[in-house]
């Protein structure tokens, strides 16, 4: 029984706490963002349906079609057509 | 990959730029010998100039549209002003780095700023979030742009898709700008840390040439410093005397007006709690929270006392820089050893042996702080001539010599505290210290001496000020754990002087004064690490703005793969937590005892109120908790969807108790304190919860019973709706007893008793004949069924009573008489069945004789 409440509890956390800002590609091709995190530049390939976590506490993004936007982490972009959407 | 594309020529353009720049410092680095030269230069010169613009121009016209280069507006516009402004705080901070580059406190500083920077760098670029949401959404309402050889669209859409997309475009150079800022920013804060480091290990690892120090210029150095530091102080004093006399005077006044307050003070109050009674037999935790104490709350004391006095002579002005400087110093080396000594005489306590923490012989004791108090102010006065030596600009060698002198002196102490032998063995023989602290002491002592005789003065001094400041907070510190962790022992936390306040003032089970124990302890424990931390990190060369850093990453969080965790966080929930919850308690018994008490509310609908209202707050207050604590309460909803039929299964049973304990609290069967009978348990309600019931059975034994149990089977309840109820008292009198007669009796005594109601009035039974017995009843209502034992043994007492005065007598079974034992079968056959013979001959002849006598007539039936 405790067993049970604790898993619920233990589920709850960890799907509570994802502060990071994620990256889901809903196209069929593979797509590259460029996040600026820190002092680095870094390309991130996400393959067609894949969701990918970074930047936990604020960056920069270059989306496939060339727009930038800042994120301040706890965000999930949305990649369609190469176009993305933030909410 | 399109983001490439798009940022290539602006790569390009610059690198275009760069390479230009250095054609150009290579041209104009040449040097002009004559004429023609000058005037090749000249011509290279406007060639580099041109290939820059073409260069620009070029990388312009890839990088954007042309009407990009008109002036920015709106939002853009706004934020790159802003962006601007942070460049130039960021050119500004570079240069602090580079001029403030051997200042550690300053670092830190500028990181921080540097940090608060990355911040506002992101805060713009997030701000265009709203516009680019805006512009994307409409050009997706345009459609997409018309392919070649696709017919054209109309001129309005035409127009309108072009401003978008200027303004995006707009908007991304922008947002380029801030990004590169940040990539900037951050590698400053990178290179704050790496000059830190490298300042760090070069101050700790500077070696000095001894040679220079011990050369025969030396003492006349020492003596001229010596003189300067007199002449500055009289200069000072002589300043004092002619202009601010009257100012140091009545800072002195209060100063010492504090001090003379501290004393009295200190003295009545805090010596009176901290007094050790040397004919007591004080236990563990007595012993270590004494000298916690008496360590901390008068170094707390003097501690204010000084703050106080500098305070005050700062603010009268009576302190010129360096003699400020002086006069903390020589507060800092007087508190430093007023600390030591009071921890070593704490723990030590060479005057009353019943409160040594450690157990060491008096004399060693004595000794040993006498060591302790000189390392302290050798290190004190190592500190202080540093401060003066700085002040004076002294020259090298009496810095090092000063150093020198200091970390050998250290040095020499503590490998005297090693070879002190403090414990005695039972025939009075000095034993050493384990061979583990010895070797210790011995090895830091060895350590402080030669590094400083190698000239690695700085190190000496390090590890000396550290062996002696850091070693005295950490003893501290200790004691203070060991004293929270001894008063989470069982009953220790009844025995201290707080655990008998509570105990007294509310009246506290042991078993609750041992949970404030166990959480006195982590209190304390929390503290210790929250008050010396810092004052030990403080000792190893962190500054403040270290741990307002450390604090900021705290706050923040850190990550564990995606799982982002942070400490402040869910502290801020537990903390809301907490205030909800008391909130909930106050509001409860408020309205228990305050609204529904005067409102002469029925107990039962209190107790449901109460309950009811107990379970909303600690939901509520749950709730509220966990969104502080930044953990999203949708996720909850998501996975109690996916585990319901889980938790359907597995938890039916709980949620079945759930479900009829809200039931049981609407319907209200019964309450609290009523007498029930639910299966074979009977007893008293103690507490209606929300899965189970607590019911104390008359052996006082508790029973749990589930709720679901209550609601789904008969529940008999004696005191429901009022206490009235029925008892009998069965009794049997003799055949052969008047009825009529024990009925009067009987009656008679049951009226005659004082519990028993008149109204329904007693009523005597005559409920049958056995065997053996007439068999009487007597039923009587009772005010309150819970007096039915002791009026059923009021009635027996007086039925016995009553019946031996009228001679009736109580019917009982005819105990059983034991039957002649049977002739068992005998061992000796020949006897026996001689015996059997003769039985079988006398029967023969009883028949016989019988049948001689005549036969009596029956009469006649008719």
């Amino acid at each position: 029984m405790m067993k049970s409440i604790a898993f619920t509890l233990a589920m709850a956390l960890t799907g509570g706490s994802a502060m990071a800002a994620s990256a889901v590609n809903l196209d069929s091709e593979t797509r590259t963002i460029v996040v600026t995190e820190g002092g680095n530049r870094q390309q991130i390939d996400i393959g067609p349906g894949e969701t990918v976590d970074f930047c936990p506490s604020g960056c920069f993004v270059t989306l496939p079609n060339g727009d930038r936007e800042a994120l301040t982490g706890g965000e999930t972009v949305e990649i369609s057509g190469g176009a993305a959407k933030i909410k | 990959m399109p983001a490439l594309d798009i940022m290539r020529p602006i790569l390009t353009a610059k690198g275009c730029i760069s390479q230009s720049i250095s054609v150009k410092l290579r041209i104009s680095l040449g040097r002009p010998t004559n004429r023609c030269k000058f005037h090749m230069s000249l011509v290279r010169k406007l060639i580099a100039l041109s290939f820059v613009l073409v260069c620009l121009l070029a990388g312009g016209a890839f990088a954007q549209d042309p009407q990009d280069r008109q002036p920015l507006s709106g939002i853009a516009a706004e934020q790159q002003a802003a962006i601007e402004r942070l460049s130039t705080q960021a050119d500004r901070l570079e240069k602090d780095i580079n001029t403030n580059s051997e200042d550690d406190v300053r670092l830190v500083e500028i990181r921080l700023a540097l940090e608060d920077l990355q911040a506002d760098v992101l805060k713009s670029g997030v701000a265009f979030r709203p516009t680019l949401t805006d512009i994307n959404a409409k050009l997706e309402a345009l459609g997409p742009a018309p392919k070649d050889g696709a017919p054209a669209e109309t001129d309005e859409k035409a127009t309108q898709r072009a401003a978008l997309s200027k303004e995006k475009s707009q908007i991304n150079q922008v947002i380029g700008q801030a990004e590169d800022l940040l990539v900037r920013v951050n590698g400053l804060v990178n290179k704050i840390a790496v000059i830190r480091r490298d300042l760090f290990a070069n101050t700790l690892m500077k070696r000095y040439q001894l040679r220079s120090a011990i050369g025969p210029d030396v003492g006349e150095a020492v003596g001229d410093q010596v003189s300067m530091l007199s002449r500055n102080i009289s200069a000072w004093f002589r300043f004092v005397v002619r202009f601010k006399l009257q100012a140091a005077l009545v800072a002195t006044f209060f100063a010492s007006l504090v001090g003379v307050i501290f004393y009295v003070v200190g003295r009545r109050v805090i010596a009176r709690l901290l007094r050790k009674d040397p004919t007591a037999d004080p236990d563990y935790l007595s012993r270590l929270s004494a000298a916690f104490w008496s360590t901390l709350m008068p170094s707390i004391a003097l501690l204010l006392f000084l703050t106080l006095t500098v305070a005050l002579y700062q603010s009268y002005n009576v302190l010129r820089g360096d003699i400020s400087d002086y006069f903390i110093g020589l507060l800092q080396i007087f508190f430093t050893c007023f600390f030591v000594n009071r921890l070593s005489n704490a723990i030590l306590s060479p005057d009353a042996p019943n409160w040594r923490l450690v157990k060491i012989e008096a004399q060693p004791a004595r000794v040993l702080i006498w060591l302790t108090t000189a390392a302290a102010l050798v290190v004190g006065l190592d500190r202080f001539t540093g401060i003066v030596t700085e002040s004076l600009g002294s020259p090298l060698s009496v810095t090092i010599l000063k150093g020198l002198f200091a970390a050998l002196l250290v040095g020499a102490l503590l490998m005297a505290v090693g070879s002190v032998k403090p414990f005695a063995s039972e025939d009075g023989v000095a034993r050493p210290w384990p061979s583990w602290f010895r070797a210790t002491v011995y090895v830091l002592g060895t350590a402080t001496i030669l590094s400083a005789l190698t000239g690695y003065i700085s190190l000496a001094q390090f590890v000396s000020r550290q062996v002696v400041v850091t070693g005295a907070w950490v003893a501290t510190a200790y004691i203070g754990l060991l004293a929270s962790r001894a008063i989470s022992d069982e009953g220790a936390f009844g025995s201290t002087s707080a655990g008998r306040w509570i105990k007294q003032t509310y009246d506290t089970e042991d078993s609750k004064l041992d949970q404030l124990g166990v959480l006195a302890s982590v209190l304390i424990n929390l503290l210790i690490v929250f008050a010396f931390l810092p004052v030990i990190l403080f000792q190893w060369g962190f500054q403040a703005g270290d741990m307002a850093v450390w604090m900021r990453r705290l706050g923040a969080g850190f990550q564990i793969g995606t799982f982002t965790f942070s400490p402040l966080a869910i502290l801020t929930g537990i903390i809301v937590f907490g205030i909800g919850y008391s909130v909930t308690r106050w509001f409860q018994s408020w309205i228990d005892g305050t609204v529904m008490a005067r409102g002469r509310v029925d107990i039962g609908v209190r107790n449901s109120i109460r309950t009811v209202v107990g379970y909303a707050g600690m939901a509520i207050a749950t709730l509220i908790g966990i969104s502080a604590a930044g953990l999203n309460l949708s996720s909850f909803a998501l996975i109690a969807g996916g585990l319901s039929l889980g938790i359907g299964f597995g938890l039916q049973n709980i949620v079945s108790n759930f479900v009829s304990g809200l039931i049981l609290l609407v319907e209200r069967p019964f309450k609290v304190g009523d007498w029930v009978v639910a299966g074979d348990v009977s007893g008293t309600v103690r507490k209606i919860s929300v899965r189970a019931t607590e019911i104390e059975t008359f052996q006082r034994q508790t029973v749990m019973l589930p709720n679901s149990q209550l609601i789904n089977n008969a529940v008999g309840n004696w005191t429901h709706r009022n206490r009235l109820g029925r008892i009998e008292v069965p009794v049997g009198v003799i055949h052969g007893t008047d009825p009529e007669h024990v009925y009067r009796v009987l009656l008679e005594l049951a009226r005659g008793s004082q519990l028993i109601l008149k109204n329904p009035e007693p009523f005597v039974l005559f409920t049958g004949f056995s065997e053996t017995a007439m068999n009487f009843e007597i039923r009587v209502f009772l005010a309150d069924i819970s007096n039915g034992s002791s009026v059923q043994n009021e009635l027996r007492f007086g039925i016995v009573r009553a019946f031996l005065r009228e001679g009736i007598e109580i019917a009982h079974t005819p105990r059983p008489t034991s039957a002649p034992p049977s002739a068992s079968w005998s061992l000796d056959d020949d006897k026996a069945e001689a015996q059997f013979v003769e039985r079988i001959a006398k029967r023969a002849d009883e028949l016989v004789e019988e049948k001689r006598k005549p036969r009596r007539r029956k009469p006649d039936p008719a």
